[in-house]
């Protein structure tokens, strides 16, 4: 009995971290390449949310938005990084990709509400993953397995991709040096717009399977993105495992946090973060600037 | 920059202008005034840090924060003079910046960002915690603006409020115009310019950089205090990082770097928000898109316009041909 309810809540804890690696993955793989801290990167998650719950509306099928929000959104965060990131490059200023993404973060979320409105949209759990599976004698929702299942395939997906790919390799090469990767010859403009709109393709990902969760509402964006970087700094930023791991302590913290202190809950994740930092200032596994 | 006599006169007359105020505008529109004043101090206040060392704190609502919640807590309970509970809560919020700025200023840059960030938000769960000071969700109402010392009231009116509040703002900027053109001051430009140089001299940077955050906390944290005991009440909300957000917006669009132009930056986007608020609800939008317009185009400010525009003209040109140098390589 004890053990089932711990299971339960380890179960709980992973669903959730399947939720933050989609945004932190995004976060730290823009990060990875382009030193860029996203700070639009948890509206671009609401946007996702809101753009899978129209495709659902209109459509009615879940898996269909699934597909589709993701790359809406990618192109989204293409434009924006053609449009507005780019001119940006030559400018020695890092601090400028915060300042004007965290723009980009007010407009963002101000065209949701013009969009889409001020009432919060209740996006049904879809009819086939709506049952409850008995693990140790403790009911638990299958959503939440879906969850864990979907993580874990995006978690192997991309970590394939980095590694196996060309595609992937070319991301690594430009993470760790982007004029040498530029003078053999590859377009560095191109692999930068591509892992954009990838990181917020991931992101979108996130919004619209965290929509059926918490509903779709103004302001879902701007907790989950400051969890996104207490987890990428925890992680070290730039690290892709790092991502991962950063994702499964945070929620972890959260969840049981929430359950058995709940005074310290939120105190508990900064603290996580504030103790990694001062031990190792470049995170789990990120390397020291 | 605007030099000698003429800076002199121009400060003269807005003071003056600043003064008469109140006679002028009618009663309720002070309100919005004093609140405009509160929040250009705050900017400035980011300023130090910003446009003097170029570090980047998403966490300056800690500041705010720190600053409004000592002095409602100091106000309430000890029921202390109003300037008396002020000036504690300032010294308190500095006290608690030195070791926070010590963590921080480990690193520069973006991890110099998140971990302010990650700072304030510990404050902000914090409150959560210790529930029965803070009272939690609910925050401290019912502030009080006791009287004293030497039997003053003249400040627990508004429009009595309205002049301390200008004082301090006047004394501040003093304050921060004395200490950026100090020796001190140049170390800082140097630490803006190239920290790895200025280590190479001989300077401690990372006890330069220690110092001017927990100045700039104090600062901050007047302007937190100002407010609380102005709105008469402290919340949550002064310690969310949509604080930082914001007083880093007007920090950029009105100058970084010139203490003039986040304060002004401060005052017109109160004043802005209050009155566009009114008239339509795309107010945040078209905030946004402003700052990101500076961001990209005009990088300086307004203010850091206006004295180009001020500096082109040649008989200033060849004066400040060094400051427009450096300007122009950062």
């Amino acid at each position: 009995m004890i053990l089932g309810f711990i299971l339960a809540q380890c179960l709980s804890a992973l669903s959730q971290a399947a939720i933050l690696f989609f945004i932190a993955c995004g976060l730290t793989l823009i990060f990875g390449i382009m030193r860029i801290v996203n700070f639009a990167h948890g509206a671009i998650f609401m946007l996702g949310a809101y753009v899978g719950f129209t495709i659902v509306a209109v459509t009615g099928s879940f898996l269909l938005s699934l597909l589709l929000a993701p790359i809406v959104v990618g192109a989204v965060g293409m434009g924006f990084e053609r449009i507005f990131l780019r001119p940006l490059y030559g400018r020695r200023d890092g601090g400028a990709y915060l300042l004007l993404t965290f723009g980009l973060a007010i407009v963002l979320s101000e065209l949701i509400r013009i969009i889409w409105g001020t009432q919060p949209l209740a996006a049904g759990i879809p009819d086939f993953l709506r049952g409850i599976v008995v693990v140790l004698d403790q009911p638990f929702p299958l959503y939440r397995l879906f969850l864990i299942a979907l993580g874990l395939a995006a978690a192997i997906g991309l970590w394939q991709f980095l590694e196996r790919t060309r595609a992937g390799l070319l991301i690594r090469a430009v993470s760790q040096n982007a004029e040498m990767v530029h003078a053999l010859g590859t377009d560095v403009d191109l692999v930068r717009t591509g892992v954009f709109g990838l990181g917020c393709a991931m992101a979108a990902l996130g919004g619209v399977l965290a929509a059926p969760l918490v509903t779709a509402f103004l302001g879902m964006g701007t907790t989950v993105v400051i969890d996104a970087f207490v987890i990428v700094i925890i992680g070290g930023m730039g690290s892709f495992l790092g991502s991962l791991i950063g994702s499964i302590l945070v929620s972890f913290v959260q969840v049981l946090g929430a359950y058995y202190f709940q005074d310290l809950a939120l105190a508990f994740m900064y603290f996580l973060m504030l103790t990694v930092l001062v031990i190792r200032p470049g995170g789990l596994l990120g390397k020291e600037d | 920059m605007i030099r000698g006599t003429s800076w002199k006169a121009a400060l003269g007359v807005t003071a003056g202008v600043c003064v008469l105020l109140p006679f002028i505008v009618p009663q309720y529109s002070l309100t919005i005034l004093i609140e405009a004043l509160i929040f250009g101090l705050f900017a400035m206040s980011l300023d130090l840090l910003v446009g003097y060392c170029r570090l980047y704190s998403f966490g300056h609502a800690a500041a705010y924060g720190l600053g409004a919640y000592s002095a409602a807590i100091i106000l309430t309970q000890l029921q202390l003079p109003l300037p008396v509970g002020i000036v504690l809560a300032v010294l308190v919020t500095m006290v608690v910046a030195v070791p926070i700025a010590w963590i921080c200023t480990r690193s520069t840059g973006v991890s110099f960002a998140m971990l302010t960030l990650a700072f304030a938000q510990l404050g902000y769960a914090m409150l959560f915690r210790f529930r029965d000071i803070t009272g939690g969700s609910d925050g401290i109402v019912g502030i009080p603006r006791p009287s004293g010392p030497l039997g003053m009231t003249w400040f627990q009116g508004k429009t009595g409020y309205y002049y301390l509040v200008l004082g301090c703002l006047f004394g501040s900027y003093l304050m921060c115009r004395a200490i950026v053109r100090s020796p001190f001051g140049a170390v800082l430009s140097g630490i803006r310019e190239n920290e790895a140089k200025t280590i190479a001299l001989g300077y401690n940077t990372r006890a330069y950089k220690t110092a001017t955050a927990a100045l700039a906390y104090g600062f901050g944290g007047l302007a937190g205090a100002l407010y609380a005991a102005f709105a008469g009440f402290a919340s949550p909300e002064l310690f969310f990082w949509l604080v930082s957000g914001r007083v880093l917006i007007m920090v950029v669009v009105g100058g970084a770097g010139t203490l003039i132009g986040p304060i002004l930056g401060g005052v017109f986007f109160v004043f802005i928000e209050h009155e566009l608020s009114q008239v339509t609800d795309l107010w945040p939008l078209i905030f946004g898109s402003i700052f990101m317009a500076f961001v990209m185009f005009a990088p300086e400010g307004i203010w850091g316009l206006l004295t180009r525009r001020f500096n082109a003209r040649p008989e200033l040109a060849s004066a400040d041909a060094g400051n427009e140098t450096s300007d122009a390589a950062a």
